[in-house]
């Protein structure tokens, strides 16, 4: 079984039921996890900011960097793979922040914000969520199964 | 308080700082101090002169050709960069093993290379002049959980139940139940190795650069950029995110939303260019944070 890691500001697709992708130690990033169990196609996308009007040559060269972009890839590399929009599964970890956040720390809520919004647009709706708080997330999709588990700082891996 | 003595008896064990650096960092700073005498210090030190070209190399200092030497390393890359190479070689030995945190010596490597190398898009973004001293600060932030990982690991249950059920931070969790905590430990050794003040008080204040009085910017950079890399989860460990915000960090420099997301996409690519330096410090091989 081949564990798959992805980067920051990363994404990967696989339709080998054998992989399984790991991406560790979420902060204010976030992992979005898709599945299409009738093709057995799945992808992990770890973005790291919400807009990539930021930085538009950066965007280009990193698209997997910004939700915007990023999100898009994601789905888009797993059709070409066989996916079906209909049947893809969607989960989301996350977008968390350090006590006592002032609004100049808060990058997680606004990558929860920025990936809400672009799946509401897109009539994509999100199958399972764990996001915000101050926990650090490490986060695995099992292509065999579709199940996804996260790992809190400190804890065992639990089904999301 | 048995244990703050323990602690504090502890670090007296430690290695002393590398002799090298020391002069390294004298050298550099002098105006008059001719190349070739950087070289002659630096190649004494058969470890620091191992690593030096390795990360010399890499694509973070930028120099056209690869070179082979110290002395031509030093000859393309200047004072201050050789500073840098330096002060990652030599101060990564520290950084090998550690317990007590959930994380293995090459992630702290990788966040204390981090943290310099956010020190210094912090600077520039702030049109600071560029500090030797950040590198080197940003470097030691942690080096008190070198040794408070031990003890970190002994009271390990205590401190959980403080942080889960109790609200307290991870600075503060340390403080009750150790008597100290890794920032202040990480200055006591800043004074045995006596370094210069300022490098001791961003060691020693890292997360609480409110309690400064003066207003020295470098314990404030040093602070932000750390909570940049705790924030993208760059090689920390159970104690991630717990830890305070403080004071008005980006009202002291003028700083919008918008420069953060724009330093944190900087420095996803210096640390890509700074390859080298990180993998001098070998981690699981774990790649993806944020």
């Amino acid at each position: 079984m081949a564990d798959l890691v992805v980067g920051i500001s990363d994404l990967r697709v696989s339709g080998n039921p054998a992989d399984s992708m790991i991406t560790y130690a979420l902060g204010s990033c976030i992992a979005v996890a898709v599945y299409d169990p009738a093709a057995k196609v799945g992808g992990l996308l770890h973005y790291m900011l919400p807009d990539s009007t930021l930085d538009a040559a950066r965007a280009k060269d990193t698209p997997a960097m910004f939700a915007d972009t990023g999100i898009p890839l994601l789905f888009k590399s797993c059709y070409k793979m066989g996916a079906d929009k209909k049947r893809m599964v969607v989960k989301v970890a996350g977008g968390a922040s350090i006590l006592d956040e002032s609004n100049f720390f808060r990058i997680g809520q606004k990558n929860i914000m920025a990936m809400r919004k672009l799946f509401w647009s897109n009539n994509i709706l999100i199958d399972a969520e764990d996001t915000g708080k101050n926990v650090n997330r490490t986060v695995r999709l099992d292509l065999s199964t579709g199940k996804v588990y996260i790992k809190r700082a400190g804890g065992q891996p639990e089904e999301l | 308080m048995k244990i703050n003595k323990r602690i504090l008896k502890s670090i007296k064990t430690l290695p002393p700082f590398p002799v090298t650096i020391q002069k390294v960092m004298a050298l550099a700073g002098d105006p008059d101090s001719s190349l070739t005498e950087l070289a002659a210090v630096i190649r004494l030190d058969q470890a620091i002169t191992a690593n030096i070209l390795r990360i010399c190399n890499s694509a973070y200092f930028g120099l056209r050709r690869p070179v082979d030497n110290v002395s031509d390393a030093i000859m393309h890359m200047g004072k201050k960069n050789v500073l840098r190479a330096v002060v990652a070689a030599g101060l990564s030995r520290y950084f090998r093993t550690t317990k007590g945190y959930d994380v293995k010596g090459g992630d702290l490597w990788e966040h204390a290379v981090a943290v310099a190398l956010m020190s210094q898009i912090c600077a520039a973004r702030i049109s600071r002049p560029d500090d030797p001293r950040l590198f080197t600060a940003g470097v030691l932030h942690d080096i008190g959980k070198m040794v408070m990982g031990e003890f970190v690991q002994e009271a390990w249950q205590k401190i959980q139940e403080l942080t889960e059920r109790q609200k307290y931070s991870f600075l503060e969790a340390e403080q009750e139940v150790l008597g100290v905590n890794h920032a202040e430990l990480g200055g006591e050794i800043a004074l045995i190795w006596k370094f210069p003040d300022e490098i001791l008080k961003a060691i020693a204040f890292h997360h609480r650069p409110d309690l400064l009085a003066d207003g020295d910017a470098v314990p404030w950079i040093v602070y932000l950029s750390n909570q940049v890399c705790h924030v993208m989860g760059i090689g920390v460990g159970t104690d991630a995110l717990a830890y305070r915000a403080v004071g008005d960090v980006a009202g002291r420099f003028q700083l919008k939303q918008r420069d953060l997301e724009d330093m944190m996409a900087h420095l996803h690519k210096s640390l890509q260019d700074a390859r080298e330096l990180v993998s001098i410090v070998s981690g699981p091989g774990k790649k993806g944070r944020g």
